[in-house]
């Protein structure tokens, strides 16, 4: 549920960039996608975007219409809360929305039910303009095909406190940058003045940054030796007083807001994130450090957002040619310049938006943000389910409070999420 | 006056659809998912009891049925006499009894969201009541990273917004105890503790044991007071999960397993029902002596 908040957090940022011109030209204005003739009406659902972005997509709606007379596309904003409850709902009764806003985890169950239109079949000429790694997140994973059209992305930096590492004794310009340096310099501040470093357990995307293969041959694999090691190093840690003791339940936004208090010294994020501690946070800000991702694979971890087609859109043509459209380098370009967000397109990261620094800590993560997605992973699995989640931070609890060895909460919590996945 | 034989059924038709539409087509909907293995996405095929089978074995719904059990057993007899307490106090015609009055009712009616994130606030490892126990020289109170403390802080709150309610059910009641009765024990020679226990309570039986079976049952329909203060994980490693929450837990979600979780909704509304029939049981004998 949190996660899905943080996500629609990506979706209702407030940004103070202004609208440019950005030269590139979209690719998209086929008449005949799918076979059938691009016409007649459509309902395109979003996630959370209203009124933030109401102008925005309205400008995409009308551009759409001009250029294929005779189709009507009507606008449905569902809030972040909830809209589990209405996908399912109208999946359920098999009257989802012509075209729907959904991330790889919302697309896979639905994909899984054949509910959603393989794209690798419908429109497989669209492939080439986005980036493979965001077109193959919505891939199912050994089964092939592609269920929703990569729309926008983001990926982090790592926020340190300045302070808190100068008041422990640290050096404020050298934050860790390893998984092994986390755990020294955690360790180091949670002995000299009772700080705690992290705010939150690993997460699945954690052990894929640090190395461990995730999901293998159709069945999770995280308890192989290197996910032991990890689990032994965040015990260790949590002995020490590195982790806060909310790190057992909380979730990404719980870890956020205790970074915001000050409570804890290093926290992943984003570039909306930064936005928050200017206005939400200004004494953090003051000493914020701006690190790169800590990964032991040279990939950092990518989220992204997608829109699918359902099956049972009566209209797949102008559905799947609206799907395209929205997501096409020119709407993305001019989308990623309101909010804090990146394009899924192969061209869109090339404007200079995103490869030019003016200075500023914005433009600075924004540029470091855009290079790191070039070969940024989608590293937690389509198939990683709510309750998969839930099942892997309990048993990491019960090994960080010592019920059972690292070993048996891992195996414990990958048999669990085997069982979940028949 | 006269009326067509169908006329009384027009009267009922709006409660009759919205209840047949919203109570009973869902709940036997539940009965019949409960022996299957449904996900939200789809009917599922029928596998017996084999839901049934699987809760028995599962530590997780044992875990919830006794933190659900002890929750009950917890809240119920504050959540009887408190209020009763308060009620007494809150009878009395005094300068600004109005105040003390919505004071004690304001929680009833704010939301629990906003409860539940005020409390937050005041028992958080760092929040207001660790502050001033640190200040005091204590160690910092692990209220909600601890499984048991999370489960007492989490039953302190269900009693904190249960008082108002109860209390104005008890102010009620209490306007009908007999006066009379009250001052012939009064002429009797008996003091006020005497009173209470030999008039007012007697009087008060047929609410007692009324209130008794509804803080029972949302006692063991704990949901939001625990959800809020864990964070929705149901404490560290989800050893304060109660039943409402492992149901939810359970069937959320387009992954959800919903055969297994209207399995457990179906057991939570026969241990519910159990407890009523016992509570009304228990009320009639009292009846009868």
């Amino acid at each position: 549920m949190k996660r899905r908040t943080f996500l629609a957090g990506l979706a209702a940022v407030p940004f103070a960039g202004t609208l440019a011109s950005c030269g590139l030209s979209g690719n998209t204005a086929s008449n005949s996608s799918a076979g059938g003739q691009v016409t007649g009406e459509i309902t395109f659902q979003t996630w959370s975007l209203k009124p933030k972005y109401t102008d925005y997509v309205n400008g995409v709606i009308d551009a759409f219409q001009k250029q294929h007379q005779g189709t009507t596309v009507k606008w449905v904003d569902q809030p972040a809360d909830g809209y589990l409850a209405k996908v399912m709902a109208d999946a359920s009764a098999g009257s989802l929305p012509d075209v729907i806003n959904v991330p790889p985890d919302l697309s896979f169950p639905l994909a899984k039910a054949g509910q959603l239109v393989d794209l690798d079949q419908a429109l497989e000429e669209a492939k080439p303009e986005y980036l493979e790694n965001a077109w193959q997140a919505f891939e199912i994973p050994g089964k092939g095909g592609c269920y929703g059209f990569p729309w926008y992305l983001n990926t982090g930096p790592v926020f340190y406190n300045k302070a808190l590492f100068r008041d422990a004794g640290l050096d404020p310009e050298k934050p860790p940058t390893t998984f092994k340096e986390l755990e020294e310099q955690a360790l180091k501040l949670a002995q000299s003045k009772k700080i705690a470093m992290l705010g939150q357990t690993p997460t699945i995307a954690d052990f894929g940054l640090y190395g461990v293969k995730v999901f293998e041959n159709d069945k999770f694999t995280f308890n192989e030796p290197e996910g032991v090691e990890f689990v032994e190093s965040y015990k260790r840690m949590y002995d020490a007083g590195a982790l806060i003791p909310e790190a057992l339940t909380q979730n990404y936004t719980g870890s956020g807001t205790k970074f915001m208090a000050q409570q804890t010294a290093l926290s992943p994020g984003s570039a909306y994130d930064l936005g928050k501690f200017k206005t939400d946070a200004p004494s953090l800000y003051a000493n914020i450090g701006i690190t790169k991702p800590i990964t032991n694979t040279g990939s950092a971890n990518m989220f992204l957002h997608g829109v699918s087609v359902p099956k049972s859109s009566k209209n797949q043509a102008t559905a799947l040619a609206f799907g395209r459209f929205v997501t096409n380098a020119e709407n993305q370009v001019k989308f990623a310049k309101l909010a804090s967000i990146f394009p899924s397109t192969s061209k869109g990261g090339d404007d200079p938006y995103f490869t030019t620094e003016d200075g500023s800590d914005e433009a600075r993560v924004r540029v470091a943000a855009a290079k790191q997605l070039k070969t940024a992973v989608n590293y937690t699995p389509v198939q990683f389910s709510d309750q998969m989640r839930e099942a892997l931070l309990q048993q990491l609890a019960d090994a960080m409070l010592g019920k059972k060895s690292a070993k048996q909460a891992l195996d414990d919590a990958v048999n669990e999420c085997n069982r979940l996945l028949k | 006056m006269t009326h067509k034989p169908y006329t009384p059924w027009l009267f009922l038709l709006p409660g009759l659809v919205v209840s047949l539409g919203f109570v009973i087509f869902p709940f036997l909907n539940m009965i019949v998912l409960s022996f299957t293995d449904a996900s939200a996405l789809g009917g599922g095929q029928f596998t017996g009891v084999d839901n049934f089978v699987r809760m028995a074995q599962d530590p997780k719904f044992w875990v919830a049925a006794r933190n659900s059990l002890l929750y009950m057993v917890c809240v119920v007899p504050p959540l009887v006499l408190l209020p009763l307490l308060i009620a007494m106090l809150a009878q009395k015609i005094v300068p600004g009894i109005g105040i003390f009055r919505t004071a004690f009712f304001t929680p009833v009616i704010a939301s629990a969201v906003v409860v539940g994130l005020i409390w937050t606030w005041l028992l958080d490892s760092r929040g207001l009541v660790n502050s001033v126990v640190e200040a005091l020289g204590g160690a910092r109170i692990p209220f909600l990273t601890d499984s048991t403390l999370l489960l007492v802080s989490s039953m302190i709150v269900t009693i904190w917004r249960g008082l108002g309610y109860y209390m104005v059910i008890y102010l009620s009641a209490l306007a009908n105890v007999p006066k009379d009765l009250l001052e012939a024990a009064m002429v009797d020679g008996a003091g006020p503790v005497r009173r209470f226990w030999s008039v007012t309570v007697p009087s008060l039986r047929p609410t007692m044991v009324l209130i008794a079976a509804l803080s029972a049952v949302n006692g063991f329909r704990v949901f939001s007071e625990i959800y809020l203060l864990s964070g929705g994980s149901g404490g560290p490693g989800g050893a304060s999960t109660t039943l409402v929450m492992l149901i939810q837990s359970v069937g959320r979600g387009l992954t959800g397993e919903v055969g297994y979780a209207s399995a457990l909704s179906l057991v939570l509304f026969v241990i519910l029902l159990g407890l009523l029939l016992i509570t009304l049981k228990l009320n009639r004998r009292e009846d009868q002596l």
